[in-house]
């Protein structure tokens, strides 16, 4: 009886279960397996060196490692600084019209890829660009955007950051707005200040809450593709942009050898883990 | 130390008047109780000592200052909330320290005060726990603590013990009578249950919808309430009110008949003449004041619906068909069980008189 109801529930989940394995499981091996193998060569033969060998050696691979670990390393601190601030703001009882903040700062999050990097190629354009003409209004000279890599660079970081930090200062508002208000009035009446609730009490009840926020940041950091592909034109000027992901598509869908961009694909997820679990730990509760 | 007044407070939300012209004096060191139902404004009024709400008029005093204008943190004043309002991720070592801490308080001077505090309440083994792992007797503890240390000069509590099963609420509140006695600070405390407001107080202040109905000991609202509204609140099992009206008023007394009770007829006395016939009243009686049949000034024949006796006393619920529910208290007879007919007696000495506005008559 038990069993043959355990068979129909599975019976139920069969159709899940079928495309799961074939569109994720799957690749998931078959990409683990094609990193072992020569895929320049027909037919494809293992051969650890040709990608894992060339990866370690590739100084393409590791400029595109040096601008990813850059960009991830400013841009995150700085957008869940700047998020934690908005969500502040969004929770203050001073701001009127707080619906329509929190819909200006999420609708980046809406808006195609493609019309905001259009957008922002305008905006930062040489000659006509409105930033420059800003810079300029306050006897800045004109920055080229896309000829310089270190301009190019927070290009990128400035375009990264107006997109996602709205998103993050959603996500949390929803735990600013979960710490009671008579803490803070207990505070008050304890005599402490604004700033040192904010510091003591505020800071310490949203850990939980910015550790995640700064662990989807760096998963969505390492795999940037969007944005040197479409706003810096394929990570220019001269690989300057390139970011792992970008030479991952490079690699794979350029010049079609697969085998070389599982690898890569596979130290990105590597690093990502890595990455967030240390944030993990050094962000865990004390004790 | 303090003492606390206030003079005409009125609170409006709006056009919403919350706290109609609210004035009370508080002695240095008493022990005052706002009671009243659900909504009617205790905890605003609190609030407003506090100072973590602003008034709308009037005036709030403490010691000698005028506060109105004056920051919640320098109010001299410590507060006890509901919800206990406990920093949630510091131990309750530092839940204590917190405030002394933050504000430059010398280190050994914060530490004698912590340890003493956790003398006082009994809390020495639980300093290094956070408030998720603390029963909410426990926590209730910890933030009583957080405002002894303090050393205020007013307490306030806004129903501390509401979230307390039965039992220990009745041993937190013997405690906090004991340190009352100890700190002998002046204490407001806010409470919607009648009993802790009778046990407490010093000083009873009545609430409802944001009037003062009345002020006194709790003795004196027990014995001589203002009006029906404070005769009902005070006292348990509560005040019986039956409907009668007039039908001879003199200079001295004043006759009714009970509608709902088969018409019987009491005459009270009373000082000045009051009421016309034919006005509808509401007699008043506690349940305690009922005598045996015979023994009083008229005889009221009622249905048992149930006994519960309780050993040393008995409540009895009873009625005449179509009448109020009736609630006697009796200490010897333990007769008494369902559908039994029962004979009482009014005494006109013991009965309050309200006219149909709850204005007290006699
Ligand atoms: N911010 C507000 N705006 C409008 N009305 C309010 C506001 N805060 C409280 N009130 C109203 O003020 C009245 C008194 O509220 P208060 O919290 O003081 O009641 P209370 O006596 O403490 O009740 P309880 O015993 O349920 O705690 C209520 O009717 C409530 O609806
Ligand atoms: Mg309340």
């Amino acid at each position: 009886m038990q069993s043959s109801r355990n068979r129909a529930a599975y019976g139920f989940l069969a159709p899940y279960l079928l495309i799961f394995a074939v569109f994720w499981i799957w690749p998931i091996i078959s990409s683990f397996v094609m990193s072992f193998q020569n895929t320049r060569i027909n037919p494809w033969t293992f051969s650890p060196g040709a990608n894992w060998g060339r990866l370690f050696s590739d100084p393409a691979f590791y400029n595109a490692l040096k601008n990813t670990m850059i960009i991830l390393v400013i841009q995150v601190p700085v957008m869940i600084t700047l998020a934690t601030i908005m969500a502040v703001l969004l929770n203050s009882p001073l701001l009127k019209a707080k619906g329509l903040f929190r819909f200006a700062f999420f609708a980046p999050v809406v808006v195609g890829e493609v019309a905001y990097a259009a957008v922002f190629r305008l905006m930062f354009n040489l000659d006509f660009g409105i930033v420059n003409k800003l810079l300029n209004a306050a006897g800045i000279p004109s920055i080229s955007w896309f000829a310089e890599a270190p301009a190019a660079m927070a290009l990128l970081i400035i375009a990264v950051t107006w997109r996602w930090a709205g998103y993050n200062a959603i996500i949390i508002l929803a735990g600013l707005q979960s710490i009671p208000d008579d803490v803070y009035e207990a505070a008050t009446l304890d005599r402490v200040s604004k700033l040192k609730q904010f510091i003591y009490i505020t800071l310490p009840l949203l850990r939980p809450i910015i550790l995640f926020c700064v662990v989807l940041s760096i998963i969505g950091s390492m795999q940037l593709f969007t944005e040197p592909f479409l706003i810096t034109n394929r990570g220019g000027p001269g690989g300057g942009t390139e970011t792992l992901g970008l030479f991952l598509y490079r690699q794979g869908f350029a010049s079609l050898n697969f085998g070389y961009a599982s690898a890569i694909a596979y130290t990105m997820a590597a690093l990502a883990i890595a990455i967030s679990l240390l944030n993990l730990w050094v962000g865990r509760e004390p004790k | 130390m303090a003492e606390l007044s206030l003079k005409g407070v009125v609170k409006r939300y709006g056009s919403y008047e919350i706290i109609r012209n609210a004035s009370l004096d508080v002695a240095d060191g008493e022990f005052v109780v706002f009671v009243g139902p659900s909504g009617c404004g205790k905890s605003t009024l609190l609030r407003m000592i506090a100072g973590l709400e602003h008034i709308t008029d009037g005036e709030i005093r403490i010691g000698s200052t005028v506060v109105n204008d004056v920051e919640p943190a320098d109010r001299g004043i410590a507060m006890v909330f509901q919800s206990y309002a406990l920093y949630p991720h510091m131990t309750v070592e530092e839940n204590l320290a917190f405030g002394l801490r933050m504000t430059g308080n010398p280190k050994v001077d914060t530490q004698r005060r912590v340890q003493r505090v956790a003398d006082i309440l009994q809390i020495r083994e639980l300093m290094k726990r956070r408030p998720k792992q603390l029963s909410g007797g426990q926590r209730q503890r910890v933030a009583i603590g957080r405002a002894i240390v303090r050393e205020p000069q007013v307490f306030l509590f806004d129903e501390p013990l509401s979230n307390l099963d039965a039992e220990l609420r009745v041993q937190m509140r013997v405690e906090i009578s004991r340190l009352h006695k100890e700190l002998g600070t002046t204490m407001i405390y806010v409470t919607h249950d009648q009993t802790e407001a009778m046990t407490l107080a010093d000083k009873i202040v009545v609430l409802r919808g944001g009037n003062i109905e009345q002020i006194g000991a709790p003795l004196d609202l027990y014995d001589n309430p203002a009006n029906q509204f404070v005769a009902g609140f005070v006292g348990s099992p509560k005040m019986n009110f039956m409907s009668a009206e007039i039908i001879e008023a003199t200079d001295h007394s004043v006759t009714i008949t009970l509608l709902n009770q088969g018409n019987v007829r009491v005459t009270l006395p009373v000082e000045r003449p009051r009421g016309g016939s034919g006005e509808r009243v509401t007699l008043g009686i506690r349940p305690e004041h009922f005598v045996k049949a015979g023994q009083g000034d008229a005889d009221l024949t009622i249905k048992v619906d149930v006994a519960e006796h309780l050993g040393n006393t008995s409540y009895i619920y009873a009625n005449v068909t179509g009448g109020e529910q009736i609630i006697i208290e009796r200490e010897e007879s333990r007769n008494e069980t369902n559908r039994d007919l029962l004979t009482v007696a009014i005494r006109s000495s013991h009965a309050f008189l309200f006219d149909s506005d709850g204005n007290r008559l006699r």
